[in-house]
């Protein structure tokens, strides 16, 4: 759970990238890192087979420095889209604050996209989160292939996204998208910032 | 207090610099808006509840002393 601890004065937050395989998970992780002053840059952990899909997860931890005179981090994970490695899912999905979906625009993948979004919730669940309340933002990616292999962002949005939460468009190959759904995902997980239940800050 | 994240954000380039100016005043909102947790306050003392015969024994000497002379 994220957390404002007076007595360290830190804040952390832990966000996780879910989604099918070959959505353009790692690929907004690794935009982020791109992004990123030499100064800040810390090591982004990427696990990935002999054909570069992500194995166990990518780890990109954040630090915004102290702002507010507290210190901040913000841990960005992936996980594997594959089906074979729910345990791995599950696993990152612990201690998560909030959840980027990022759903593959393309139209033969809508299927794959419902199956994911469905593991998701039902991982939250078991992990004792609540699908309907967790911070949730919609990613339709892929939207620089050719208008004919995609679907409408009106299809995706009334098919995937029933709680009907922040959405955006992205290419996340060229970066477009990236930062405005990571900072949209930010903005909600900050806003349940809450002061840690324990009595010794 | 956003004023100095945001300083430092803008010595940062592109778009993580306009994500961080985002997240600063952001952050600052919130550390702003949340009172750290209240310490739990020491329960304030009970006086010493005066017991209703108090003050007959108003002078322990001449008692003390009755008590020696008894004891002789």
């Amino acid at each position: 759970m994220s957390v404002v601890n007076y007595g360290t004065r830190e804040i952390t937050c832990k966000i996780v990238y879910y989604g099918p395989g070959r959505s353009g998970k790692t690929t907004n992780l690794q935009h982020v890192y791109s992004q990123l002053p030499e100064e800040r840059k810390g090591k982004m952990v990427s696990l990935a087979t002999e054909t570069d899909r992500t194995l166990f997860f990518d780890f990109l931890p954040l630090d915004l420095g102290t702002i507010s005179g507290f210190a901040t981090r913000f841990q960005l994970y992936t996980v594997p889209g594959q089906v074979y490695y729910a345990a791995t899912r599950k696993l990152v999905l612990q201690g998560v604050d909030g959840v980027v979906f990022v759903a593959d625009s393309q139209s033969r993948q809508l299927a794959e996209n419902i199956e994911s979004l469905q593991d998701l919730h039902a991982n939250l669940a078991d992990e004792g989160l609540d699908p309907r309340t967790i911070p949730l933002v919609m990613q339709y990616n892929k939207r620089d292939l050719p208008p004919a292999e995609i679907s409408a962002i009106e299809e995706l949005d009334e098919t995937l996204n029933f709680r009907g939460v922040p959405y955006f468009s992205a290419s996340a190959v060229s970066g477009g998208g990236v930062f405005e759904t990571l900072r949209s995902i930010a903005s909600m997980v900050l806003s349940r910032l809450s002061a840690p239940a324990t009595n010794d800050s | 207090m956003a004023a100095d994240s945001k300083k430092g954000a803008e010595d940062d380039g592109g778009e993580f610099a306009d994500f961080m100016a985002d997240i600063s005043e952001e952050i600052a909102l919130r550390v702003e808006s949340l009172e750290p947790p209240p310490k739990p306050k020491p329960e304030a003392r009970k006086p010493t509840p005066v017991a209703q015969d108090a003050g007959l024994i108003l002078e322990w000497e001449n008692v003390v002393d009755r008590l020696i002379e008894d004891i002789r």
